[in-house]
């Protein structure tokens, strides 16, 4: 889970591999504030699958690559 | 994971942000009024659960997510203090956490460059059209989450 300096960056980067999942720094910091915004809450709760994926599809992270098991 | 174990991730966590880096077993018994060795108990399930992570065979703290306990490529100033993110996922992650702006110090994982991200009210701002790469698919982040 890295970054990058742009899309050419990460294309060289991959070298032939399969890609995953590139997204926007704007998406990526709406994605940590909805994932770790809770993390030290002295009264974080753990969340369940289903809490975690919709905040995924709630950003608009749909798909196969996207599906927590 | 029952309500014991929750309250020591929350210390644990706690610590973390107290003191600016990972606490040891032993900080930690202290803090939540238990014994050591139920400490190391209690984090193992903890790991068990992929609410925290050690090193392999130990009771040190490897990740509290989105906290990395030792140096790596993603630096983050935040709040006043500065510490270590497990990726660029948990470098944004850690001003999220802490309700920051912040200012990301790292990489491009391709050529090297310098990456310099500043987060101010929960945007990302930064002079480079950067972009962020997940490798791995959601459903098996965990089956090796260091390399994730």
């Amino acid at each position: 889970m890295n970054l990058f300096r742009s899309e050419e960056h990460i294309v060289r980067w991959l070298d032939g591999r399969t890609p995953g999942a590139t997204i926007s720094a704007v998406a990526l910091c709406d994605l940590a504030h909805a994932w770790w915004g809770d993390r030290v809450s002295p009264d974080w709760r753990p969340h369940t699958r289903d809490q975690n994926q919709l905040i995924l599809d709630s950003l608009g992270l749909t798909g196969a690559f996207w599906q927590l098991p | 994971m029952d309500d014991i174990d929750i309250a020591l991730r929350n210390t644990t966590y706690g610590l973390f942000v107290e003191f600016g880096r990972a606490p040891t077993v032993d900080e930690t018994a202290g803090r939540a009024g238990m014994a050591s060795a139920d400490v190391a108990l209690g984090w193992q399930r903890l790991h068990d659960a992929h609410a925290l992570v050690l090193y392999p065979g130990t009771d040190e703290l490897r990740m509290a997510n989105p906290f990395a306990a030792r140096p790596t490529p993603y630096r983050v100033h935040a709040g006043g203090r500065s510490w270590y993110a497990n990726c660029a996922w948990d470098a944004f992650g850690i001003c999220a956490a802490l309700h920051s702006d912040g200012r990301i110090e790292t990489a491009c994982a391709d050529c090297g460059d310098e990456i310099t991200v500043h987060v101010v009210d929960r945007k990302p701002v930064t002079d480079d059209d950067i972009a962020f790469h997940c490798l791995v698919p959601a459903s098996h982040w965990w089956d090796d989450i260091v390399f994730s």
